[in-house]
């Protein structure tokens, strides 16, 4: 890394430190996207809060008439709840897992590769998430019957895999798309070998990209309901299908409000974490080294 | 060097084909055959032969044509809202360190952990009618809230929030190929902000904002539970319609029809797409 | 523990292993859509007692919420068919037999007349609409209305009394969808009654014409277009039953149509206030409906299944849906102790008129959304 630092034209440390020094004061366009994100974003979850606490709530008082914690024992006992986030757990890792082994390479060659029927294979991925899923409930329930799938974990896994397809190539495809090649070709002409500038080149820029499909993949398949009823019932019951038969058509919300609650507090922490891979350090961090 | 890159090129057509093989393979066998098979569905009926009625009663259908038509416009509405929100939040947190920029990223994405189902529920419990902001209001003793609930409002409100973390993370990465450097180093040859943003940081961000678009088209062109359980009754998003004439009418021939027309206009969009990164790599590297 | 001791435990412990074996080899999954008070009924009433009556036996209740999970599982199962394989159903406590498309052709439901249920003869006659679903419960639509609002005297009786007052209280009225939720359905089901001459034999599911049913359903739209502007937000549909309630619930509306169980259990839940009124019409009642359960041919545990909804027809299952569920039992009152029927005369009548599934049914609804609800006459 070190004989490539001369060539990078991103040698960012000098005015690093003088938008530092710009910027002592205080941060006031975040504070003004904090309070404005604060109202459409939080008020409405800090509602639903509530109501987990709520046992009764009816127009027009500001707090609840009665506040407990009646639904929360009741669902949090359930053994149920915990063995569904348990399994979802487990499904969403192993398919995002596989998600990018089989499809960030694949990614990877549509952005620099030149192959025969590159640009139509490229398109077909759309028809992952651009064809409504009822039309191929019967064809895809044949396919699973055949290899005795539904009702298994892997079952589960090959389904939602299939869903991931699109955001793990499309997404990653404009990474590799907008990585600067004068920084790759400066590398080879020093010498260094193809591998050695895919994995300190072209990756540390593409990443925070990489970074965004995989998170997206993951909260997704963990929220990913309508594959997972037709492969997995009876036998695998995940986290959202439990959330949702819980929330749907049921008269008191209670019940969903607190499973979200419950899974607010990890989320929000997952979130902070990302910001260190996503953010504006991530980038000069790949290059800085 | 010439003759390396012309192994390099011949190799390149060997390995592109393995890199891409495993996906491709995954979806051929479990989306494309079946989604052939549908489509075929919809024109060759065995015993009968071709026709194009089911197709023909679509574009003939005036209350057909009124959904798509609201799709479209309600589509077209949420992506440019989901975009104009989402870029300055991303310009902002580009280019800004510091735990305000990551209390405010982690805040934008968060609605990315709500299910939708929830974000109806939130939405009725706020903005409906007698929700929280009707009573804050009466308490103040000021007139109660026009409720988007029920109206074509209220599911581009709902989409919107719950698209803006997608939008916002797409932009984000786009945003991570701009360097602070030569945003700086712009600057300090006195272009202005608007300047800056059209003339350095548009065109790399180029291939996001596309993709950006064209995965808004499609989340919103199948999009099911907002439309559903908080727009009117109708007309119809295609989400919806598609749903009920499947299951509701047992009319799978008309429900899969549908599909096929909206699954055009997503490809439409997708082509786009697929145009601009051919486009980016033949392009000056 | 001396060697004896020691013997019986391992005989008593292989005992417990083999029923438990025994058991998981003939577990039976039965699904269920419905909402949450159904779903423990099954769990904390029926298994129960289901597994006492049968050992060897096991009741898996599988929750399939909402609608379109279950409609999979069917999907599912349509697929096994032609494939020969498990469809890992082996009973649906609720679901319409006419569907999924082509099903009953292709033989996907049993047909309950041939089954040889014992307790198939006891069924009430009017609740049968096809042989392919059997109904085992029932529930009324009635009116709920907030009393603090409009007091119990004032509650419409008749439909012309619920129409005069819908048009002079603007905003305060609002049904759901018809297909997404019997209440709203129903409601609209009851105009269609109305326009014909309150006459729910009239309509049968075999006696569908495209020609009558224009005739009467172009009535039925314009009593129902000239109702719509006094409706909430002139002329907005809920998307289904619970929504309908919650509107109720938060004030926003006075009177909603309501499912007779899902209305007694949200008052008993706190969900709606105690001062929440209910009426049902005297002129003709609205519908009501029965839930029938379906089972599938190729289930792997057919027999068990049919065994079960047998069952589910026996007096003490009906009792039990009459006391427990607050339900309509599904075979007719003469083969349930006349004791309980006069215990529950006052607040079940005895018989409920329902309307046809099938064409009926499917024109009702669609021609819905294409004449009602865009509300063209909306300014």
């Amino acid at each position: 890394m070190t004989d490539l630092a001369p060539v990078s034209p991103f040698d960012a440390s000098p005015s690093a430190v003088g938008r530092i020094a710009r910027r002592a004061p205080i941060d006031w366009t975040g504070i003004a996207f904090l309070v404005g994100l604060a109202a459409v974003i939080l008020l409405p979850l800090v509602v639903t809060a509530v109501w987990a606490f709520a046992e009764v709530w009816r127009f027009p008082a500001i707090v609840p008439q009665r506040m407990g914690l009646g639904y929360w024992q009741e669902t949090l006992s359930r053994t149920d709840v915990w063995q569904a986030l348990w399994l979802s757990l487990r499904i969403t890792t192993t398919v995002t897992v596989i998600s990018a082994a089989i499809c960030f390479p694949a990614a990877y060659a549509f952005a620099r590769l030149d192959f025969p029927g590159r640009n139509m294979l490229f398109l077909a991925f759309l028809s992952v998430q651009a064809f409504p899923k009822f039309g191929l409930i019967i064809a895809t329930a044949t396919i699973f019957l055949t290899l005795n799938l539904i009702g298994t974990f892997w079952g589960v896994v090959l389904i939602q895999l299939v869903g991931t397809l699109l955001y793990m190539i499309w997404i990653p495809v404009s990474a590799f798309q907008g990585v600067d090649r004068r920084l790759e070709e400066a590398a080879r002409d020093v010498g260094a070998s193809p591998m050695r500038v895919f994995w300190s080149i072209t990756l540390p820029q593409a990443a925070p990209t990489l970074f965004a499909a995989i998170l997206i993949t993951f909260v997704n398949t963990f929220y990913e309901t309508d594959a997972a009823w037709l492969i997995g019932l009876p036998n695998v019951r995940t986290m959202p299908m439990v959330m949702i038969a819980f929330i749907n058509n049921a008269l008191e919300v209670q019940y969903g409000a607190v499973l979200f609650v419950f899974l607010w507090v990890p989320s929000f922490l997952l979130m902070l974490a990302a910001r260190r891979v996503m953010g504006a350090d991530a980038f000069a961090k790949g290059l800085g080294g | 060097m010439i003759a390396a890159l012309r192994s390099g090129m011949m190799g390149g057509r060997l390995s592109g084909l393995l890199l891409v093989a495993l996906p491709v393979a995954l979806l051929i066998w479990l989306v494309l055959w079946p989604v052939l098979q549908a489509m075929v569905g919809t024109v060759y009926f065995p015993g009968t032969g071709f026709s194009t009625a089911s197709y023909a009663y679509f574009f003939t259908d005036d209350y057909s044509l009124r959904n798509l038509w609201l799709t479209l416009w309600v589509t077209a509405l949420t992506s440019v809202l989901r975009v104009t929100v989402a870029m300055p939040i991303a310009l902002y947190l580009r280019f800004r360190t510091g735990s305000v920029a990551a209390l405010v990223q982690a805040l934008a994405l968060f609605p990315m952990f709500v299910p939708s189902v929830l974000v109806a529920y939130a939405f009725i419990r706020v903005l409906g009618p007698n929700g929280i902001v009707d009573t804050v209001l009466v308490a103040l003793h000021l007139p109660k809230l026009m409720s988007p609930y029920l109206t074509p409002a209220g599911p581009i409100i709902g989409l919107v929030w719950d698209g803006l973390p997608l939008t916002l993370l797409l932009l984000l990465s786009g945003l991570g190929r701009v360097s602070i450097a030569s945003v700086d180093a712009a600057r300090d040859l006195g272009a202005g902000s608007w300047t800056l943003f059209t003339r350095i940081i548009l065109p790399r961000i180029q291939s996001s904002i596309i993709v950006t678009l064209a995965f808004n088209v499609l989340g919103l062109f199948s999009a099911f539970t907002l439309p559903f359980l908080l727009g009117p009754a109708s007309p119809e998003m295609m989400g919806p319609y598609m749903q009920r004439t499947f299951s509701d009418n047992a009319d799978p021939l008309n429900a899969t029809t549908q599909a096929v027309i909206t699954f055009a206009f997503c490809a439409a969009f997708g082509l786009i797409y697929v145009r601009a990164i051919a486009k980016g790599r033949k392009g000056p590297a | 523990m001396n060697r004896r001791e020691f013997l019986m435990a391992g005989a008593a412990a292989g005992l417990v292993a083999s029923t438990r074996f025994a058991a998981a080899a003939t577990r039976l999954d039965l699904y269920t859509a419905s909402d949450a008070n159904i779903s423990d009924f099954f769990n904390n009433v029926v298994k129960p007692a289901f597994e006492a009556a049968n050992p060897g036996l096991e009741l898996n209740v599988v929750i399939a919420r909402p609608a379109a999970a279950l409609d999979a599982v069917v999907q599912r199962a349509f697929a096994a068919l032609s494939t020969k394989s498990d469809p890992q159903l082996d009973i649906i406590e609720q679901y319409e037999p006419m569907l999924p498309n082509g099903g009953i052709e292709a033989g996907l439901w049993t047909d309950f007349q041939k089954a040889g249920l014992a307790n198939y003869g006891a069924v009430n006659k009017l609740a049968i609409q096809t042989a392919y679903g059997l109904p085992y419960r029932g529930s009324q639509v009635l009116l709920a209305y907030d009393s603090t609002k409009l007091p119990r005297d004032k509650a419409p009786k008749t439909f012309a009394d619920l129409a005069a007052w819908i048009k002079a209280n603007p905003g305060q009225f609002i049904y759901n969808r018809p297909d997404k939720g019997g209440s709203g359905g129903n409601f609209i089901n009851r105009v269609v009654h109305e326009v014909s001459g309150r006459d729910p034999l009239k309509f049968k599911v075999d006696n569908y014409t495209q020609a009558s049913a224009d005739e009467v359903l172009a009535k039925a739209w314009a009593v129902l277009n000239d109702l719509a502007p006094s409706l909430y937000e002139k002329g907005a549909y809920t998307s289904g039953n619970s929504a309908s309630l919650q509107l109720l619930a938060q004030g926003a509306v006075t009177m909603i149509p309501a499912w007779s169980d899902q209305v007694l259990q949200a008052i008993a839940k706190g969900v709606l206030p105690e001062t929440t009124g209910l009426v049902q019409l005297t002129d003709l009642a609205l519908c009501g409906g029965f839930s029938q359960a379906v089972v599938p041919t190729n289930a792997a545990h057919r027999d068990a299944a049919l065994k079960f909804a047998d069952f589910m027809l026996s007096q003490e299952m009906q009792t039990a849906v009459i006391e427990k569920l607050g339900g309509f039992p599904g075979v007719d009152w003469s083969n349930l102790p006349k004791a309980l029927h006069d215990k529950y005369a006052d607040v079940i009548p005895s018989s409920i008129p329902t309307f046809p599934s099938g064409e009926w049914t499917k024109a009702v609804q669609d021609g819905w959304y294409r004449n009602v609800a865009p509300n063209i006459s909306r300014t």
